[in-house]
């Protein structure tokens, strides 16, 4: 039942709830009067009533017959002349041959319709493609009267547009190009590495004017503009329908004493008590940051829950659920396996082998910072860390890791340690490839006895096809201890978007039977918000691993552990 | 003017204190009437939440529900993961007539924490029940879950007392329950150095509770605690498999001590 979603059995939740009637209308008089020892104590021979209840899912779930498709004379087409079915130039033969496949009768009915306005759609698509500074007035007229069309014949549209790409990627195989990434090829080329990972040289910068540049065919001095492409089919009108929720009926006798019983005495909850205090702690969640699609699952599971419970007295319908929504956040907070690094380091410590902590996440969200603040907790507790520079695109990723180990030395002398540097940077400069850092990074810290590995890799957003698979690599061939995914607290509903989407590169992109997820999040920016603090509950409840450390400010010593409690008081707080 | 309005009311008054009319009386009776449910109430409602519960924590598949079955009804019962609470009274099998409800808590991850919540305030004793044959491989999770109820500020304060059950003696490779109190007390030795040194906590309050575990600079104990603890073995399935009795006079002798 777990694997409901893999698992095509559509009964499968009819079942469920059919099973749970009929045991408990059977064997009421038993659960009734004995409770628990009736539980113990009685024969519940259910066996022959469970058969015979799934026979009875099985069967209504195969009551009806995949639909047959239509022979060709069935078909509308076959009644066609011939002659409305030739194609003007710039039709796509693909188009008639998808809709032929179509069972659904709309898109017959709606392609005489759309022939001839594919026609003039046809003639005009190598003219819109080109250059839009040099449309006159009558083009840009004509292209609206397109749109116009277009949006109006969306069956048709969609089917046209997949045949498109398909001719171009005929013409011979292009190399991809993203429009967020750039495209060149030194990004692999060792030749010229002069550095030892030493912390006194400086890395001899090798400057390579296209990765800095990025963008080759641009106008030297020109800003251009932002470039907005609208989608047709992001235009898709998706009306959202609010329903008319029931009006409260208030009339007045019998709704006193509808209130009376309420706060009096044995009332079940009904899914109309709930609805208005469930919208209320909706938009009560959605304003303290908790993403909006979260917000709405939390609220139907609290609801479910809740249904057809019996209040105690005393209660009203607002405290029932307040307090059954505190619980659930606080269970989504405290996640089933605590992160507990310093022991697991000190296992690894047993074992000679340096533990290694990985930081992913998006542009700007602050994990060189935090990872010096974590190197300096480690070493206050004693060990010995070894920072890896994996950031080699970032303008100063490196020269900021080295500042920070030149502090961490400060801090923490050599000499109060029994003579070893408790921190040391491991780089190899700017436009190498970081997997490579990484591991030699690890064999060194194996060779020379550091206790803790803390790679730092450059920010990239989750959109971004090519870092994801090279963040995705670095991982899956490093295999590191613990995959800490740095998120600000500021993020609203992106939070939601960028924890999957990364999760999703790493488990496609790892070869092993099980995959390398994200183990652990860092909040960060906490000081920045006053109690809207819906981004930890956004995070956690989407990958279910737990908030390992809270940074809440710059110096090192503002590194924090999650107290559920007080973060869930700030979120229910009015 | 006005304090000759009032002198005949205070008259009365005082007239009525010194030879109570019947209404005076009647409502003076009401009064102390209420007085005395009140407190009646109070002192049976206080008598009702004493705590009279025995929680039943442990690891998943630890065999808490076998355990609470057998103890209840001595019969076998094939049983599932738990995922609600189940509770009974317990009569202990000597003469004293106390009884004690015997509560069995779901050790799944992440539904333990909510029911431990719930019912801490109600416990006089409490069963960490243990899978001795799986213990070696599980021992940083038993201590984990029992250094977090150790720490716990509403066990601390209630001090209730604790036994660790060694279950599935029956099996032969399960560990004693000697080696198992020397492991979780090496364990437990390591928790509290790196739970005390995590981060502190948001609201500035340490994560590993105000209060250390044990005694600084000496090597962790069970002795240190404020509570009673001890090990027992035991085997809720029973050396002759389902159909003879368990084998746990241990636990059965502790129970009627604590009831």
């Amino acid at each position: 039942v777990g694997f409901q979603k893999i698992l095509t059995l559509t009964y499968v939740d009819k079942l469920i709830d059919d099973v749970h009637k009929e045991f408990r209308d059977k064997y009421r008089n038993e659960f009734q009067q004995k409770g628990t020892l009736g539980l113990l104590n009685g024969t519940f021979d259910f066996q022959d009533d469970f058969m015979r209840l799934l026979r009875d899912a099985e069967e209504s779930s195969k009551v009806r017959a995949p639909t047959v498709m239509k022979t060709f004379e069935q078909s509308l087409k076959s009644q066609k002349t011939v002659k409305c079915m030739i194609e003007t130039r710039g039709e796509k033969p693909k188009e008639k041959t998808k809709n032929k496949k179509n069972k659904g009768s709309k898109k017959e009915g709606t392609e005489a319709v759309a022939a001839p306005g594919k026609a003039s759609a046809g003639d005009k698509q190598p003219s819109g493609v080109g250059d839009r500074e040099e449309l006159t007035k009558d083009e840009i007229l004509q292209k609206n009267r397109e749109e116009f069309f277009k949006r109006h014949m969306k069956a048709g549209e969609k089917s046209s547009k997949s045949p498109k790409p398909e001719a171009q990627k005929e013409k011979g195989k292009k190399p991809r190009v993203w429009d967020l990434g750039n495209s060149n090829t030194k990004v692999l080329d060792y030749s010229n590495s002069a550095t030892n990972g030493s912390v006194e040289a400086g890395p001899v910068e090798e400057f390579d004017p296209e990765i800095a540049l990025g963008d080759r065919n641009r106008e030297p001095g020109r800003l251009y503009d932002l470039e907005y492409e609208s989608d047709d089919e992001a235009e898709e009108e998706k009306v959202v329908q609010n329903p008319s929720k029931p009006s409260a009926k208030k009339g007045g006798l019998g709704g006193m004493f509808g209130m009376l019983k309420g706060l009096v005495g044995s009332k079940s909850l009904t899914r109309e008590d709930m609805d208005p205090v469930l919208e209320k702690m909706k938009d009560h969640l959605i304003a303290k940051n908790v993403a909006a699609e979260i917000a709405v699952q939390l609220c139907e599971s609290v609801a479910k829950k809740l249904e057809g419970k019996v209040m105690g007295t005393f209660t009203t319908v607002t405290s029932t659920v307040k307090q059954a929504l505190q619980e659930a956040l606080v269970q989504i907070l405290q996640p089933q396996r605590r992160v507990d690094v310093l022991r697991d380091v000190m296992d690894a410590q047993r074992h000679r082998r340096p533990y290694v902590v990985t930081f992913c996440g998006v542009n700007g969200v602050g994990k060189s910072t935090n990872l010096a603040k974590i190197s300096f907790w480690l070493i206050e507790n004693g060990f010995s860390v070894l920072i890896a520079a994996c950031d080699t695109f970032r303008a100063g990723a490196v020269e900021q890791l080295r500042t920070h180990t030149r502090r961490l030395n400060a801090l923490h002398p050599p000499e109060s340690h029994g003579g070893r540097s408790m921190v040391q940077l491991y780089e190899k400069g700017y436009g190498k490839d970081a997997a490579g850092i990484a591991m030699e990074a690890i064999s060194y810290a194996r060779n020379q006895g550091f206790d803790v590995v803390l790679v730092d890799t450059a920010g990239r957003m989750q959109d971004n096809a090519p870092l994801m698979t090279a963040l995705a690599k670095l991982i899956a061939v490093n295999a590191p201890d613990l995959v800490l995914f740095v998120g600000e607290a500021l993020v609203g509903n992106e939070a939601v978007d960028q924890l999957v989407k990364f999760n999703k590169a790493l488990a496609d992109h790892s070869m092993a039977q099980t995959p390398r997820l994200i183990d652990g999040i860092v909040l960060t920016k906490f000081d920045t918000i006053d109690d809207k603090v819906g981004a930890a509950i956004s995070m956690t409840y989407i990958t279910s691993k737990p908030i390992v450390f809270v940074g809440t400010g710059q110096t090192y010593c503002d590194l924090r552990s999650l107290n559920a409690k007080a973060v869930v008081a700030a979120l229910m707080k009015a | 003017g006005m304090a000759g309005g009032l002198e005949p009311h205070l008259e009365a008054l005082r007239q009525e204190l010194r030879a109570p009319g019947p209404a005076v009386l009647s409502v003076l009776l009401a009064l102390l009437a209420v007085a005395i449910t009140f407190l009646i109430w109070r002192v049976v409602q206080g008598r009702r939440s004493s705590r009279k519960a025995v929680l039943l924590l442990g690891l998943c598949d630890a065999g808490k529900t076998l355990l609470f079955a057998r103890l209840l009804t001595g019969k076998y019962r094939d049983t599932q993961t738990s995922i609600t609470d189940s509770s009974a009274v317990y009569r202990a099998s000597n003469d004293k007539s106390t009884n004690v409800t015997l509560i069995d808590l779901p050790g799944h991850e992440s539904l333990r924490h909510q029911f431990l919540e719930r019912f801490k305030a109600a416990a006089r004793a409490i069963v960490f029940v243990v899978d001795s044959v799986a213990f070696q491989r599980e021992v940083k999770d038993v201590a984990e879950f029992l250094y977090q109820v150790l720490v716990d500020s509403t066990v601390l304060k209630n001090a209730p007392a604790l036994l660790i059950a060694c279950n599935k003696q029956d099996v032969t490779m399960a560990k004693s329950a000697k080696l198992i109190q020397q492991q979780l007390e090496k364990e437990l030795n390591t928790l509290r150095v790196t739970r005390s040194a995590a981060p502190t906590s948001l609201d500035g309050s340490a994560t590993g509770g105000p209060a250390q575990l044990g005694r600084k600079g000496k090597d962790f104990d069970f002795s240190q605690l404020p509570m009673k603890v001890e090990f027992v073995e035991c085997s809720a399935r029973g050396s002759k498999g389902e159909e003879g009795d368990a084998d746990f006079e241990g636990l059965e002798k502790w129970l009627a001590k604590v009831a």
